[in-house]
């Protein structure tokens, strides 16, 4: 398990396996929402993940594959595509702080 | 990227695989893929539903399958009757993507933000023309959008 402090937030990337379709639209939702705190947003596939993520968020299929190449970064899963409910946790850490744990 | 020949309206399709080839021979007649892509999005899709909700999928290939991407691009296939999708999903449009770059963000942005708007999301389901589903997933540029 691993954790990280909302206001050390600066870089979320969303993993998906090719980074060409579900990884996008997560991000393009999560891009908006995080913009007010000057939080980046990318997509990437999921073997590709760079290693100054600070949070990664990814298919809770893909969640073991994802956790092979980022270390002790935080790695989150989601269901769905559309407002799945991780997406408000990390927006509630980034907006007041408070610790975010896989 | 996307365009009014890439969107066909009122398909039938016999099941997901179908409905999957119907997407990639869309983006084969384009000239936007190799035929190799073909068997590289239904190998996607067996691995992880392209399912996101909203009665939409939007089938891709791999990683592995951007060599056989010539050009990125979108297509739209509606399905009135609705494809068995597996799982308890019915899906009534496919937004099939084929991509080996990052052009295709902007319409996959509108689209996130058409099914997070469940009057949108319906008109995009029952798009009687190529100009109503042309309008709705209009590029929006994060970055520069507020």
């Amino acid at each position: 398990m691993s954790s990280i402090d909302g206001a050390a937030i600066k870089k979320v990337v969303i993993a998906c396996d090719a980074g060409m379709g579900s990884s996008v639209m997560v991000a393009s939702q999560l891009a908006k929402r995080l913009k007010p705190y000057s939080v980046s947003v990318s997509h990437t596939p999921v073997n590709d993940i760079p290693d100054d993520a600070d949070v990664v968020l990814c298919q809770s299929t893909l969640l073991a594959r994802a956790r092979k190449s980022t270390g002790d970064t935080v790695v989150l899963g989601f269901q769905s595509f559309l407002g799945d409910p991780v997406f408000d946790r990390v927006e509630a850490a980034i907006r007041d702080g408070g610790s975010l744990d896989d | 990227m996307l365009t009014a020949d890439g969107i066909h309206l009122g398909r039938a399709a016999t099941g997901r695989d179908d409905a999957i080839d119907q997407c990639g021979r869309a983006l084969l007649d384009l000239g936007a893929v190799e035929v190799d892509y073909l068997a590289a999005m239904h190998e996607r899709e067996a691995s992880l539903s392209t399912f996101i909700g909203e009665g939409v999928a939007i089938p891709h290939g791999t990683d592995q399958s951007r060599q056989f991407v010539k050009r990125t691009t979108l297509v739209v296939l509606q399905f009135p009757d609705g494809v068995d999708w597996g799982s308890g999903n019915t899906v009534k449009v496919c937004v099939g993507i084929a991509a080996n770059g990052s052009e295709q963000v902007g319409i996959l942005s509108a689209l996130a933000h058409v099914l997070m708007d469940g009057d949108k999301a319906e008109r995009l389901r029952s798009a009687a023309d190529t100009r109503t589903v042309l309008d709705l997933l209009q590029s929006i540029d994060e970055e520069n959008s507020q």
